[in-house]
């Protein structure tokens, strides 16, 4: 098992490794920060004075070791405009993001696992069917739409909430929900037909014949084994949340790295990009460590598997 | 067994009545009775044998007097239990506290039963702390003590164990310790041995047994294997598309049968003397299909013009002798009467041939995570043209090894398998394509080696296509063919597995295994999951292709009664070594090698004169 965990650990690593270099190298192949942030009529020796002051003009291998060099010594590069490390940039708009992706993130749980048990335990009936249609719709709405929709009913329409801000706890509702609906929407479906399908399981007939309760069965028996394989899910919806979020962002101008990123990108700064992709990816990278960890805790075939012959 | 004090309950003289039982199906507008007009009666320490082939209701019958089928399904009639009138019952609360307390279930498989993530202690504890309204440590010595009265290895070692880390043997001892939690007054036991291999078939059997001798409760045994019952049964009800056709002791049963099809399925059972199975002609029909007569009539050689128009009076499962037929048989039939007037002249072996497909001191071994494990070791046999083979050995002895050598999918890791003088090429590697025309394997679950969104007949067109064999016309005509001399209507080429029943899928495997005129068939536990009279009908099948066709078979199998009936040679197989080989009429009568004595010993034999002394293996 510590074998397992150990050879993850490297995976993880290498996985990080091979998004800095390409990261890297596709940002400097794509266009120049010094010629994006002075004006078209800039005398082009100056240009090439700014290029040489922050290093531009030595060959890119040069400028991939030293990042290397710089980043693993906890540099992650400076702002070419005020000069103020990337790090720092982007360190203040996280907790932001955080806040936005995680609450999200149990909007989705709290949503999706219950409807997608309800709609199993009544299988057929005009409620599956509503809580599938629902669903479809809700992971069929691109969340952009859905913001804008959200916008136009509850803040222009209705008046009940502000189209933007982020000082107070119903600041994060309409985000929230345009962010989590998708996962909750998918997580629901899955749900219910891992429920579905764990409920015609012999063990669960085997409940019944011993005298359980259907409610006891649900909640003690058939939800533990059907929650197994929605954590593969739960690890993707981390990566579709951190996705989510730039536009989400975005469109509720919520002061996060998702929108750090897209000013960033377009301004060339190059050391705020890496760092936001860098941190994202890792984070990615790291929720999806963490399910690989939680099979090994939650589902005892996998604590024990091991190789064996046959007859 | 020392149990507590407080394990010993009031009997009550019948946990079980049944009376006018008739189940039905709802789906959409269309209704269909599943169990008609059943009525049976078990007594406190009494074991009663339900008998049938699947598709007969014995199923359906258990689940309703535990009030376990869906809302689609009706019961009419009357079940009582040891205290609660079933069909009385008001609403699922009561049903609920039923279970498990007045009567509980064991099922077939019994690995699959068990919640797969949670400790068996801690089910077992569960269970019992719920049932019997006691605290969780007081339920945890209960449970401990129930581990301990069935029998089950280090007791309190296996108490931390999951399912998966036990045997099928021993999860079903863990079920039937859970069954145990709630002091039963009775036990259904569905098909609870079927899974398993022969030695631990009949340590469950007498697990069962002695469970009855100590509690009292009364147990109906659901099964198909007549030899099963003959092991452990006090009376008999034979069920057919739904109802009970005859019932009687299981002496009785056994040694006059009066229905047809009862005597039918005694002699479906391959038996350790050689007797070679007839099968019973047709099907079972399906509930929506059953002529408005005797059920049994289209399949029965006895049946008149009356059978088919007038239903018989039904038989009452009771323990009484009675019998559904207008034309019952003699009761007083002797053994030799009935084996004459159905056994057909053996086919004598035929004289020496080449050598087709031979091992030479081979050995296999597996890649596992701890390193490589010898499956087998120093094998030398020999199939020559004509050889039906039988390899016996319970699961983990290596016998589906031997398949997998002989055909390929894995090479030798010491000594050669050769075919026809030639070493055997190894799958994946271009000799092996023209390798496969000539040795063609029929596994063990029809089902699975189906394509499940193809049709049978492009299946069995398959072969002929991907070998280039043919024009399409050609191929077509191949298709008839196969499908005849498998058995099969002509008319099945149009439908999907999942529209034939599971001995037609079989021989639809079959027929596409023959499409390339193989040389050798080798089959994996080809009859394993079929029921008795279809696994007769698949090995009469087998043996009429061996004549006809020229084949040489290799039959891969647990069950010794098959090996005897189809196979002129038997190999048997012990932990991954080859411990007897020979000519199958002397092996049975005289085997050589103890373990062969063993394994013939722990066989239930529905010939046997007196089995129940049989010695459990340890």
């Amino acid at each position: 098992m510590t074998g397992f965990v150990i050879r993850k650990l490297l995976r993880t690593l290498f996985t990080l490794f091979l998004v800095v270099t390409f990261v890297f190298f596709v940002l400097r192949l794509t266009g120049d920060p010094v010629s994006a942030m002075m004006p078209d009529d800039t005398d082009p020796a100056i240009l090439d004075e700014l290029r040489k002051q922050w290093g531009l003009d030595r060959p890119l291998g040069v400028q991939y070791l030293e990042y290397w060099f710089n980043l693993l010594q906890g540099d992650f590069g400076n702002a070419y405009r005020d000069g103020r490390p990337a790090i720092e940039i982007v360190a203040e708009r996280v907790p932001a993001t955080l806040k936005l992706t995680l609450t999200a993130f149990a909007f989705i749980v709290i949503a999706g696992f219950p409807l997608g048990i309800f709609a199993a335990v009544n299988r057929g009936t005009a409620i599956d069917r509503g809580i599938m249609t629902i669903s479809v719709t809700g992971f069929s709405l691109p969340n952009f739409f859905l913001g804008i929709l959200l916008i136009f009913l509850l803040s222009v329409t209705l008046r009940w909430l502000p189209a933007y801000g982020s000082d107070h706890w119903y600041n994060l509702i309409m985000p929230v929900i345009t962010l989590g609906t998708a996962g909750a929407a998918v997580i629901a479906r899955f749900v219910r037909s891992s429920m579905l399908e764990v409920l015609n399981a012999p063990y669960i007939r085997a409940c019944r014949a011993r005298g359980m309760t259907e409610r006891a069965i649900i909640w003690t028996v058939a939800l533990p084994n059907a929650a197994i394989p929605t954590i593969t899910i739960m690890g993707f919806m981390v990566g579709t949340l951190i996705g989510g979020s730039i536009v989400t962002e975005t469109v509720f101008a919520w002061p996060g790295i998702g929108r750090l990123l897209i000013d960033a990108v377009t301004a060339r700064e190059l050391a705020v990009v890496q760092t936001v992709v860098m941190i994202t990816a890792a984070s990615m990278v790291f929720a999806n460590l963490a399910v690989d960890l939680l099979y090994l805790v939650i589902d005892p075939r996998r604590r024990y598997a091991s190789g064996t012959g046959e007859g | 067994m020392e149990g507590p004090a407080e394990e010993s309950k009031p009997d009550h003289p019948t946990p079980l009545e049944i009376s006018g039982l008739t189940v039905s199906l709802t789906t959409g507008a269309w209704k269909c009775a599943i169990v008609e007009d059943v009525s049976l009666r078990v007594r406190s320490g009494e074991i009663l044998g339900l008998v049938g082939e699947s598709g007969s209701g014995k199923t359906v019958t258990c689940l309703a007097a535990l009030g376990l089928l869906g809302p689609a399904w009706q019961t009419e009639g009357e079940i009582r239990l040891a205290r609660t009138r079933i069909t009385d019952a008001a609403g699922a609360g009561q049903l609920v506290a039923v279970r498990g307390r007045e009567a509980a279930m064991i099922f077939q498989d019994a690995s699959a039963s068990l919640n797969p993530i949670e400790k068996i202690g801690k089910q077992l504890t569960k269970t019992v702390a719920r049932l019997r309204g006691v605290s969780t440590g007081k339920a945890r010595e209960i449970a401990l003590d129930l581990l301990r009265r069935v029998e089950m290895p280090d007791p309190e070692e296996r108490f931390h164990s999951y399912p998966f880390q036990l045997s099928g043997g021993q999860n079903q001892r863990v079920m039937i310790a859970v069954a145990l939690a709630g002091r039963p007054e009775l036990l259904f036991a569905d098909e609870p041995t079927t899974a398993l291999d022969v030695t631990v078939q009949s340590q469950i059997l007498d697990l069962i047994k002695s469970l009855r001798d100590e509690t009292r409760m009364g147990v109906v045994f659901v099964t198909h294997d007549l030899g099963v019952v003959k092991e452990v049964c006090d009376s008999v009800a034979v069920m057919y598309a739904g109802r009970i056709v005859e019932s009687g002791s299981v002496e009785r049963i056994m040694n006059a049968p009066r229905h047809p099809y009862t005597l039918g399925l005694i002699e479906s059972m391959p038996t350790l003397s050689g007797h070679v199975p007839e099968g019973i002609e047709g099907q079972v029909p399906a509930p929506d299909k059953r002529p408005p007569g005797c059920a049994f009539a289209p399949r029965c050689h006895r049946a008149q013009e009356r059978c088919w128009t007038q239903l018989p009076m039904g038989a009452q499962g009771d323990g009484g002798d009675s019998v559904a037929c207008f034309f019952p048989l003699a009761g007083d039939l002797g053994r030799t009467e009935r084996a004459e007037a159905l056994s057909r002249p053996r086919l004598a072996d035929g004289p020496d041939l080449d050598t087709l497909l031979s091992l030479n001191d081979a050995a296999c071994d597996y890649a596992t995570r701890r390193g490589r494990f010898r499956a087998v070791s120093g094998i030398t046999l020999s199939l020559r043209e004509g050889d039906r083979l039988a390899v016996i050995g319970e699961s983990g002895s290596g016998k589906s090894t031997i398949g997998k050598l002989m055909l390929g999918i894995e090479p030798t890791s010491e000594g050669s398998a050769t075919f026809m003088g030639r070493p055997v090429p190894i799958l994946g590697t271009s000799d092996h394509i023209a390798f496969a025309r000539s040795v063609q394997l029929v596994p063990q679950n029809p089902f699975l080696s189906l394509d499940p969104r193809a049709t049978i007949g492009s299946q069995i067109e398959e072969p002929l296509e991907i070998h280039g064999i043919g024009t399409r016309q050609e191929r077509r005509a191949r298709r008839r063919e196969l499908l005849e001399s498998a058995g099969l209507s002509p008319d099945l080429a149009m439908r999907y597995p999942h529209e034939i029943s599971g001995g037609q899928c079989q021989r639809a495997v079959i027929a596409r295994a023959l499409a390339l005129r193989p040389k050798v068939l080798i089959c994996d536990e080809a009859t394993a999951s079929l029921d008795v009279s279809v696994q007769a009908r698949i090995i009469e099948l087998l043996r009429e292709l061996h004549r006809m066709h020229d084949l040489s078979i290799v039959f891969i199998t647990h069950d010794l009664r098959l090996a005897r009936s189809l196979c002129s040679h038997v190999a048997v197989m012990r932990s991954g070594q080859l411990v007897e080989l020979g000519e199958t009429s002397p092996m049975f009568e005289a085997p050589e090698h103890p373990y062969t004595s063993q394994l013939l010993a722990s066989m239930p034999d529905v010939e046997a004169t007196d089995s129940r002394t049989m010695e459990t293996m340890q």
